[in-house]
């Protein structure tokens, strides 16, 4: 603590060693917080086409095409260890070929401070829903799922399922029209 | 160049050790604030923020040695003359 420099050195180390305490605190007051909430969601129209998948094999696979409808409010999740919520909405469905299959098919990303209370009436998907061969035509229980990230400021950047899920089945003809 | 050496950088021993207390006691105090208040309003960047002004403000009051830290200086004895050192040892307080 003798010269300007020492003492310049010796309170920057200081404050940085709080700050990283305060950061903990922060951490520490919302880990055990219930991420979890309710979420409505339902399909309107499903069709299933048998297409080549050229980013594949070429081969003629199941592209399964549907619009959903999805409620939930997400306002409450956000406190000051909640950056942004990244959702993401899953199908999930078995095949003879695959026990689990898990295809993303719509995200999205909502900030802090932006509308958090979602009411979407159909939708259509962002992504393909390809299947690696013919699983889907006739398909009974196709699962869908919103589940979220949680991106904090500090700590873990936990996976959370919402409550409530839809099922639905795929038709079992091929749609061959044009949409 | 005199006036640059004119400026006073030294700290006494005393004025040392208040310096370090104050800037602790200064950064814990807007550290603590900083946390309630940011939590109280739910944003992180403002005890972030809180903590910084508490740095600056001990950065100004601790760093430069102003003169409340050289209230004590060291009491040097006084230079000898010469080699009749044994009178003057006698004569030291």
């Amino acid at each position: 603590m003798h010269s300007v420099l020492q003492r310049g050195n010796a309170i920057l180390a200081y404050a940085l060693s709080v700050l990283a305490f305060l950061t903990f605190l922060c951490f520490a007051s919302t880990v055990f917080l219930d991420y979890r909430t309710k979420a409505d969601m339902n399909t309107v129209k499903v069709v299933v086409k048998n297409v080549p998948d050229y980013s594949a094999s070429r081969e003629k696979n199941d592209l399964g095409f549907l619009t959903f409808d999805l409620q939930t409010d997400l306002s409450h999740l956000f406190n000051w260890n909640v950056k942004q919520l990244f959702l993401y909405l899953t199908a999930e469905y078995e095949t003879p070929s695959n026990q689990l299959n898990q295809v993303v098919l719509w995200d999205k990303i909502i900030l802090r401070g932006e509308n958090a209370v979602l009411d979407f009436k159909n939708m259509n998907t962002k992504y393909y829903f390809w299947d690696d061969g013919n699983g889907l035509k006739g398909n009974k229980n196709v699962t869908l799922t919103l589940s979220w990230n949680i991106i904090p400021n500090a700590g873990l950047l936990p996976n959370i399922f919402s409550h409530g899920s839809h099922s639905f089945k795929f038709p079992v003809e091929y749609t061959t029209s044009r949409m | 160049m005199d006036f640059i050496n004119s400026i006073p950088t030294h700290m006494d021993f005393e004025g040392q050790s208040r310096a370090e207390k104050y800037s602790r006691v200064i950064i814990t105090l807007f550290g603590a604030v900083g946390v309630i208040w940011g939590y109280i309003i739910q944003q992180f960047s403002q005890t972030v923020y809180i903590l910084a002004a508490g740095f600056l403000l001990a950065a100004i009051l601790t760093i430069p040695p102003w003169p409340i830290y050289r209230r004590r200086p060291l009491q040097w004895q006084k230079v000898r003359s010469g080699d009749s050192g044994e009178p003057s040892k006698k004569k030291k307080k």
